[in-house]
């Protein structure tokens, strides 16, 4: 059952398993949206009631959803919407939550999206690994064709929409909308230089709307209920609910939906139950690995977009992951600093070789093979890395690498100092650790 | 399109650019040099992936790359602020993180995009003191190509080359992050007509040609720039040359003639220059060795004894060359029996009109084309630079592609409409299409489509179809009449001839009909079939070859043997022995284009100068000197003894190339038509040209097509390092032909049409007519040329053995 300190509105009857098919959905008023839109509609109305709600990009970047609809370009060209279900970022989980027990709020949200964008056809594009999720969004969206809301002439309403679900092939930098793109036409998935934008030119050089899943799932919701309403919840830049993964050492880690702007003690020790007893936080990701990591003192400030990025971190996709006094910062870096580098696609010189630079100089301080100037050349590192890269895969290693160097000199030099010291870590052990490449 | 002028400015100067054009090329203008290593506007869009080129622009809060962002008005650049500088450090630092400093055993050394950046914009320090990564080096990429996958710095240009340029789509990258490497599927050696131009591109010595690898240092060596006459593409070339040897062959840009590219043919066809075969002597018949002075007696006295019953035929020559060989039949031995083709050719009044400047295009009009028509050419074997721009004219401007040829082009891919006619059925095809796109419905009325109502239609035709005679070229002015392209802006007709000059020796004077200039019609000159016939009746005694092989290039193999057996005295030019040669009473060494000094005119008009670069073999000399020695000896006084003398007395001769001197032709060319006195050309004669009634003639057995193979002749068969591409005769045929005749792919067979034969290979393809098949001509062992004799022709076909026999 929801806990009570919960906002419910996209995880909404989440625990009933019939949700997952189109009558349990309808049973809960499901497609009625799209059916007013589709029937009532125009698509300035959509995409005027999406603008004002407010609602930010919950993918990572926090852009105004209806903005972005808004530069599509318009006319008769073949214009594409995809949903970008690639989540990939360590500490991330609600799409996956979102898909699995309410798929047909997310294709209902496609398909009004897709009236505000002008689409014809839009892609799912959800990573390899969610095979299940990918399997129950198939069946979901056959359910849709056959019940008319999907393909020709929906509605009897002269417009058509095709819907696919593409299952990528297990890279992080493809939940990248360029890289995607690309791997959604075929291509190695590299992400592309911007501009031109996806808005302008993207999938086979159309126009293009992508949004995250969660973006998508509060559509059918902000256009039932009005912008109002929407901004009803939230703080004035960050209107609505979030559905915010929480991992780590935390005692109930999982997926809480919650109004946005509530303070952060209130996700982390209300809701997630702090730390093990006996434990104290440490450090912890807002915003997924790629946020800049906050300390304690940070637990009360709001959780939202703004009060995070004035913290010099970012909500980001609203994964918060915890890591409490047993964990070592410099082995948390070195991990963060893998997973980036594995990922890497290798276009352009700073993310390839700065991540593989920083892996092998935090290899090092672990090892104890480095000096206290080590850690001045990876900081210098993450700074030649910010800002130079093509997409924002090097900088998703800088910021947080960075942040750590910096508020956790102290631990890098006592680590450097200790090599070989057993240090226990919350996920492993430190051999595993070394081991793994 | 009128580009619209603008002003930005570049660290404090003012620079005007074009709208839209890339900020490093704009800040180019203004002398600031921003550095790059993956931008190459050559290779099409930018990619913005090495990050070397960032800059900062004012209202911009982040770095932007300078070869991504096109210029707008008032735009203010910085390029050398501390910002820029920290990231130009950084981009340098992260690219040396991997790659292995080397430099002092790498051949890139000293002319190394990667050393100069380094130096001009790096740190001028290394913090990294961790493992680089490895990989098994150098390896071969192909026969001809070696990479060192730990010198790459993963620019993208070799694959976008590949992918993008030549289209092959062979090298990809592999892997990711900084284990990417670039390679081929399943490691297959990366073979493509074009791939050489990767080493060319790459910024660090990541790619090497092995032809070149260890020979040199760039302060050992020269550069000479000059003209590939390998193909008629006649692309700009540099030669690297040292200690007087040329050591490599690399591009020199020329965007009005070969786009910055050139093929494997003219990259590494120059070590034929120093094969076993090549020439470096005069001598006489049976292989005695002789001094100038007694071969050129030898070879006068023996044109002199046919009192006048004598023929020349010029191949590979110079405009100056030509012009010399023609003044030396017709003054000095007065006989018009004078021609440059190798078969069949138009007549003076069918040039005069072809050659009209309303009608040809610039090769780079290619670029903006509409429509663009291939009919009876493959470029990629007769022009091959051409194949890249057509390519390039689809790809990134979206013109649109039709073909008519015989046989299966490389460009068929690419086709929006694709028509096959018979062998011999160019001038019935053309003839057909010009009406269809007047409007008349007919079997042409596909590719009609695509022409009819586009503006700029570019057609580019091979001069194989003037072996049909004037009707031909009657098809070929009605359809260029039908497409309104005289005057036309971007359109008009490109001409891919048989041999690379074709077009100057034309307007120097090797016509049976014409002299220099395309001057008045002459009468009684016999042309190259005609002097074939005159060798074997007796009525020609003489016959000079300058740079030609009829043996290998021309038609009728059987008739020409028995002409050259016929004659009573051959003089042969020519650069290395051949069965020609064999043939001849004095042979005389030609020059390479490495050698030579000389003026070339490309199909489109262009006049092109080759210099001479690397030192002649043995006693080799100048052409130029030994044809006016030999004209001297004849009585005849020409006042010519060097190149600028017989460049003088050229374009004395020519008057549309009157305006034309060496210094206008520069190192870019300059195009006669684009002259003041272009309007000198001979226009046409009222009439109608003659023209026989094509022949719908059918025979027995499968109709033979022939063509000249890329790779076919003394190209590979006298280059160690391209003898792997020498091709084997293969005999082309459709699948419903070969499941008829029960062949499999592979089956060897004997190809016979009237007492004579070839062997052959089966080779089955798609998109080829039901009922004809073809063979390769120039094919060393089964030249095809054997069994055609000028006419259609059809073969019967015996297998001799399968497969899986």
């Amino acid at each position: 059952m929801a806990d009570p300190r919960e906002t419910r509105v996209l995880l909404e009857h989440a625990e009933d398993p019939a949700l997952r098919t189109i009558d349990g959905y309808r049973g809960y008023g499901g497609y009625a949206t799209l059916e007013k839109a589709y029937r009532e509609m125009e698509q300035d109305e959509v995409l005027k009631e999406l603008e004002d709600s407010g609602l930010r990009g919950r993918g990572g970047a926090g852009f105004s959803m209806g903005k972005k609809a808004s530069f599509l370009p318009r006319g008769e060209m073949a214009k594409y919407l995809c949903c970008n279900a690639d989540e990939s970022e360590p500490g991330a989980f609600k799409d996956r939550e979102l898909m699995q027990r309410n798929p047909h709020q997310l294709i209902e949200g496609i398909a009004i999206a897709a009236l505000a964008a002008d689409a014809g056809h839009a892609f799912i594009f959800i990573r390899g690994e969610y095979a299940e999720q990918a399997d129950i969004l198939d069946a979901a969206v056959a359910e849709a064709y056959e019940a008319g809301y999907l393909g020709k002439d929906i509605l009897g309403c002269r417009r058509d929409l095709e819907l696919v679900v593409h299952r990528g092939a297990g890279a992080y930098i493809c939940g990248e909308e360029t890289a995607l793109l690309d791997a959604l036409e075929g291509k190695r998935g590299n992400p592309r230089l911007k501009p031109p934008f996806p808005a302008v030119q993207g999938l086979y050089g159309g126009p293009t709307l992508i949004n995250n899943v969660e973006t998508l799932s509060n559509v059918p919701k902000i256009v039932a209920n009005g912008a109002e309403w929407f901004k009803g919840f939230g703080t004035e830049q960050s209107p609505g609910t979030k559905v915010v993964s929480i991992s780590g050492g935390v005692r109930r880690p999982g997926n809480y939906e919650v109004e946005l702007g509530i303070p952060t003690r209130e996700l982390i020790f209300g809701l997630a139950g702090g730390p093990e007893p006996g434990h104290e936080i440490k450090a912890f990701y807002p915003g997924g690995s790629s946020s800049p990591v906050l300390t304690p003192a940070e637990l009360d400030l709001p959780y939202s977009f703004e009060a995070m990025g004035e913290a010099g971190s970012m909500l980001g996709s609203g994964s918060i992951i915890v890591a409490d006094d047993r964990v070592s910062i410099p082995h948390m870096a070195l991990r963060t600093a893998r997973f980036y580098h594995h990922e890497s696609c290798g276009k352009c010189a700073p993310c390839r070789e700065g991540t593989n630079w920083t892996v092998k100089m935090l290899e090092r301080v672990v090892r104890g093979e480095a000096t206290p100037m080590d850690l001045d050349i990876i900081s210098s590192v993450q700074q030649n890395i910010i800002g130079h890269c093509l997409c924002v895969l090097g900088d998703s290693m800088a910021m947080p690498v960075s942040a750590m160097v910096n508020k956790f000199r102290d631990e890098f030099e006592r680590v450097i100092a200790e090599a070989g010291m057993p240090i226990a870590i919350v996920q492993g052990a430190p051999e595993a650790l070394g081991a793994a490449t | 399109m009128s580009a619209k002028e603008v002003t930005i400015v570049v660290d404090g100067r003012e620079v005007s650019a074009v709208e839209g054009e890339m900020l490093h090329d704009a800040a180019r203008k203004g002398d600031v040099e921003i550095p790059v290593f993956c931008y190459e506007p050559k290779l099409g869009e930018p990619v913005g992936a090495c990050r070397m080129c960032l800059v900062e622009i004012e209202g911009i809060p982040k770095l932007q790359t300078s070869c991504s962002t096109p210029v707008r008005d008032g735009m203010v650049v910085h390029t050398r602020t501390e910002q820029v500088k920290h990231a130009q450090n950084a981009v340098v630092e992260f690219l040396l993180v991997n790659h292995p400093l080397d430099c002092p055993v790498c051949d890139k050394g000293g002319e190394c995009p990667l050393q100069d950046i380094t130096m001009g914009w790096g740190p001028g320090k290394s913090r990294v003191i961790d493992e680089k990564r490895h990989f098994q080096k150098p390896i071969e990429l192909s026969p001809l190509v070696a990479i060192d996958r730990e010198r790459c710095i993963l620019c993208y240009r070799c694959v976008r080359f590949s992918q993008e340029v030549s289209e092959d789509s062979q090298l990809q990258l592999l892997d990711r992050g900084d284990r990417t490497f670039v390679g081929t599927f399943d490691d297959r050696p990366y073979v493509a007509p074009f791939h050489g131009n990767i080493t060319d591109i790459c910024p660090v010595g990541a790619l090497t040609s092995y032809t070149y690898r260890f020979r040199a240092r760039p302060w050992d060596i020269e550069q000479a720039g000059s003209v590939c006459t390998l193909c008629p593409s006649q692309c700009n070339v540099s030669f690297t040359v040292r200690d007087e040897k040329v050591k490599r062959v690399i591009t020199r840009d020329n965007h009005d003639v070969d786009d910055g590219w050139l093929c494997d043919r003219g990259r590494y066809g120059f070590e034929m220059f120093e094969a076993e075969e090549r020439i470096a002597g005069p001598r006489l018949k049976g292989g005695a060795e002789v001094e100038w002075d007694e071969a050129i007696a030898a070879a006068a006295a023996g044109l002199r004894a046919a009192g006048g019953e004598v023929a020349a035929i010029v191949g590979d020559a110079s405009n100056e060359e030509g012009y010399l060989v023609g003044r030396l039949l017709r003054e000095g031995l007065g006989s018009n029996d004078v021609d440059s083709r190798q078969s069949r050719g138009f007549s003076r009044a069918a040039v005069v009109r072809l050659a009209q400047p309303d009608l040809t295009i610039k090769v780079r009009e290619i670029d903006d084309a509409d429509v663009i028509l291939v009919a009876g050419t493959d470029p990629l074997h007769s022009s091959p630079i051409l194949d890249l721009r057509v390519r390039k004219a689809i790809r990134r401007n979206g013109a649109r592609l039709v073909v008519a040829t015989e046989r299966p082009t490389a460009l068929d891919g690419g086709a929006e409409a694709i028509a096959r006619y018979a062998p011999g059925g160019a001038t019935h095809f053309l003839s057909e299409l010009a009406a269809a796109v007047g409007g008349a419905e007919n079997v042409a009325s596909p590719l009609a489509e695509s022409l009819r109502g586009a503006e700029k239609v570019v057609v580019i035709w091979g001069e194989r179809i003037a072996r049909e005679g004037d009707g031909a070229a009657t098809a070929l002015l009605d359809l260029a009449d039908a497409c309104g392209v005289a005057g036309a802006e971007g359109a008009g007709l490109l001409e891919v001839p048989d041999v690379t000059n074709a077009r100057g020796l034309r307007e120097a004077g090797c016509l049976p009909d014409a002299g220099p200039g395309l001057g008045a019609e002459l009468a009684g000159g016999r042309s190259t079939e005609q002097i074939r016939a005159g060798l074997i009746s007796g009525e020609i005694k003489s016959l000079l070859l300058f740079g030609a092989d009829p043996l290998r290039d021309f038609p009728d193999t059987p008739a020409w043997e028995e002409a050259l057996t016929a004659a009573d005295h051959i003089v042969c030019f020519s650069m290395h022995e051949n069965a020609t040669t064999a043939k001849a009473d004095v042979v005389f060494p030609l020059e390479t284009h490495a050698e030579k000094d000389g003026t070339v005119t490309h199909p489109d008009g262009r006049l092109q100068r080759v210099r001479p670069s690397a030192s002649r073999p043995g006693i080799v000399q100048s052409n130029i000197v030994i044809l006016s020695l030999l004209a001297e000896t004849l009585d005849l006084s020409t006042g010519i003894d060097s190149q600028p003398t017989a460049f003088a007395a050229l374009t004395e001769a020519v008057p549309f190339y009157s305006s034309i001197t060496e210094e206008k032709i520069g190192g870019q060319g300059i195009r006669w038509q684009e002259t003041e006195a272009a309007s000198t050309i001979p226009t046409p004669d009222g009439g109608a040209l003659s023209s026989e009634p094509t022949t719908s003639a059918t025979g027995e057995g499968l109709a033979l097509g022939t063509y000249r193979d890329l790779w076919a002749g003394p190209i590979t068969e006298l280059n160690p390092p391209l003898q792997f591409l020498t091709p084997q005769q293969r005999l082309e045929i459709s699948p419903a032909d070969a499941a008829r005749l029960d062949l499999k792919q592979g089956d060897v067979v004997r190809v016979g049409q009237n007492g004579s034969s070839v062997e052959a290979h089966v080779l089955i393809k798609e998109r080829m007519s039901e009922g004809t098949v073809f063979l390769a001509e120039g094919v060393q062992g089964g030249n095809a040329n054997a069994l055609l004799n000028g006419g259609p022709v059809w073969v019967e076909i015996q297998k001799l053995s399968g497969v899986d026999a």
